[in-house]
């Protein structure tokens, strides 16, 4: 019944093995530099809304870490679907595309997951206090299978290996650093205030903040990450359904 | 058409098959049987639309319109239980050269479902018989384009197929591979009655292995029968006439007749029996012309 999420993962992990020791230290570097660069340098003497700005920074981090590590996986299929035909294999076996997108979200989990550990890491080699209740687990969780999802549905929509590096560069990028990762939302001139709302990354850094540095988290927002995350994993498995060899 | 079609069960029936690219239509309603142990070969020139044929008889890519049916179940209703049936050797590597070959194997036969007891035995032995054994922990992007080949083969037929589609399975493989390789695809065709539609590029390969051939040409079916039965149609003996620019050829039922009318030409000739390799020819040759 799970043979194709098993299979998937299975092909996922091994290659992962392969590359794990190479991949973690990528995946550290950039928050680290982040840290030094704003967290650490003027971190005693700003403070955003309460907090020392490094500990304001940390979820911020998180988010951004984790999000480049799942939505990441897009790459990585894009070139086994356009180079390797990988994708072939997948679909002449008996399995579902239900079970092709839970399994390679898994895996983007996986890794968002690991980079979100790598940073906590970080926090307690700065110092910086952080709280952890059981609502940070379940942002974490969405966060990172909102960003896979979307990450499978571009890689399998996009028509050529070379859109993907446009959309990251209009798109996610720009994501990640207005979402209030590095400073409040509010902060953002009106427009780009609305227009921020209208992503997933905001709640979920918002949600996150706020029971990272035990402040108190907006339902709400939590309730529209798991509407984003139905969104984007029907997407994905629309896209999954109607790829082609 | 076929004299077995009424005593063994079908495996894959296609109506209608339709396929366009854009402009370029691909498959043009293509229809065929392939019964229990059939070993029938898919030939045309290139362009012709066998790869595309394949394609959408294994989902890869979706038909246009028509019918396709594994064993009397519609493919598009029961997709899941209809793959479970298909081995696919395809035209171009889908290898993931970044994994082993042992791990190749080892994707494959958990997407099929294969019980865990038995995996890695299987794939041992499949291993083995690609003589491949001893690089089972190499990256596939170290192998030889003949070892990968061999490699994509063995793993089609590892979940045990009930139909093999084989896309120019021996491109590239050396004679004494090849030799091995139709061996054991004639044992599997034989002993577990596994069908097999195959494409090729060497004729002779269909002629001598399969018991009927469908030509596919500009889209279209436009033959299908035993390999005897197409040259019978055409004639038993040829006689070419060699001329300055072109190699003419007629056709005779018997060698007397054909040597009856090169007593009538003065030119180089030569009489010999004919080959599918003359059907083919004539039968793409022909509607090229038109
Ligand atoms: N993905 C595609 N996009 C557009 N056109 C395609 C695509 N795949 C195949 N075609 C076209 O469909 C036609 C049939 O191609 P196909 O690959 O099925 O031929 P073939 O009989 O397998 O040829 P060959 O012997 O060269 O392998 C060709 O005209 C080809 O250009
Ligand atoms: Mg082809």
């Amino acid at each position: 019944m799970l043979n194709g999420f098993k299979g998937v993962l299975y092909r996922e992990l091994s290659l992962y093995k392969r590359k794990a020791r190479k991949q973690i230290l990528a995946a550290s570097i950039s928050p680290l530099l982040f840290l030094i660069a704003f967290g650490w340098s003027f971190g005693e003497e700003m403070s955003v809304g309460g907090l020392p700005y490094i500990t304001f920074l940390i979820p911020g981090l998180i988010t951004m870490s984790s999000l480049n590590q799942s939505y990441g996986i897009s790459q990585e299929l894009n070139i086994s679907r356009f180079y390797f035909h990988v994708f072939d294999e997948y679909l002449i076996a008996p399995i579902s595309p239900l079970e092709i997108v839970f399994g390679e979200a898994l895996y983007g989990m996986f890794k968002g997951l690991l980079s979100t550990g790598l940073i906590l890491i970080y926090s307690q080699l700065f110092s910086v206090k952080l709280t952890f209740s059981p609502i940070f687990f379940v942002a974490i969780t969405l966060h990172t299978f909102i960003f896979s999802s979307l990450g499978i549905a571009m890689a399998m929509l996009i028509k050529e290996h070379r859109s993907q590096a446009t959309l990251t560069t209009f798109v996610i990028t720009p994501m990640i650093f207005l979402c209030g990762t590095f400073f409040p939302v509010e902060r953002l001139p009106a427009v780009f205030n609305t227009a921020v709302h209208a992503l997933p990354l905001t709640y979920s850094t918002k949600v996150i903040r706020a029971s990272l540095t035990g402040g108190a988290y907006v339902p709400l927002h939590m309730m529209l990450l798991a509407g984003y995350a139905v969104m984007f994993f029907g997407l994905a498995l629309y896209a999954v359904r109607r790829v082609e060899a | 058409m076929n004299d077995n079609s009424n005593n063994h069960k079908s495996v894959l029936k296609v109506r209608d098959l339709y396929k366009r690219f854009n402009d370029n239509v691909a498959v043009d309603r293509v229809s065929f049987n392939i019964n229990e142990g059939d070993f029938v070969a898919l030939l045309g020139p290139n362009g012709a639309g066998k790869t595309t044929t394949i394609k959408m008889l294994t989902g890869l890519i979706k038909s246009m319109s028509g019918d396709i049916h594994y064993y009397g179940e519609s493919f598009f209703d029961n997709m899941k239980k209809s793959k479970s049936v298909i081995g696919v050797v395809p035209q171009q590597s889908n290898l993931d050269r970044d994994l082993t070959a042992y791990e190749n194997l080892m994707m494959h036969a958990i997407l099929h479902g294969m019980p865990k007891s038995s995996r890695k035995e299987k794939i041992d032995a499949a291993l083995e018989f690609a003589g491949i054994l001893e690089q089972k922990n190499n990256e596939v992007r170290t192998f030889s384009g003949g070892m990968q080949r061999r490699l994509v083969i063995v793993r089609a037929l590892l979940h045990e197929p009930k139909i093999l589609f084989l896309d120019e399975p021996t491109v590239g493989l050396d004679p004494r591979i090849r030799h091995e390789l139709w061996k054991l695809i004639i044992k599997i065709n034989q002993l577990k009655k596994t069908s097999i539609l195959m494409t090729t590029h060497y004729i002779e390969e269909a002629d001598k292995l399969c018991d009927r051939v469908l030509i596919i040409n500009s889209a279209r079916i436009v033959a299908e029968d035993s390999p005897e039965t197409l040259k019978n149609e055409l004639g038993r003996y040829v006689l070419e006439t060699f001329n300055e620019e072109s190699i003419d050829k007629l056709f005779f039922a018997t060698r007397e007749e054909a040597v009856k009318s090169m007593k009538d030409s003065e030119c180089a000739c030569k009489i010999r029996e004919v080959s599918l390799d003359d059907v083919f020819l004539d039968l793409t040759g022909r509607s090229i012309d038109a």
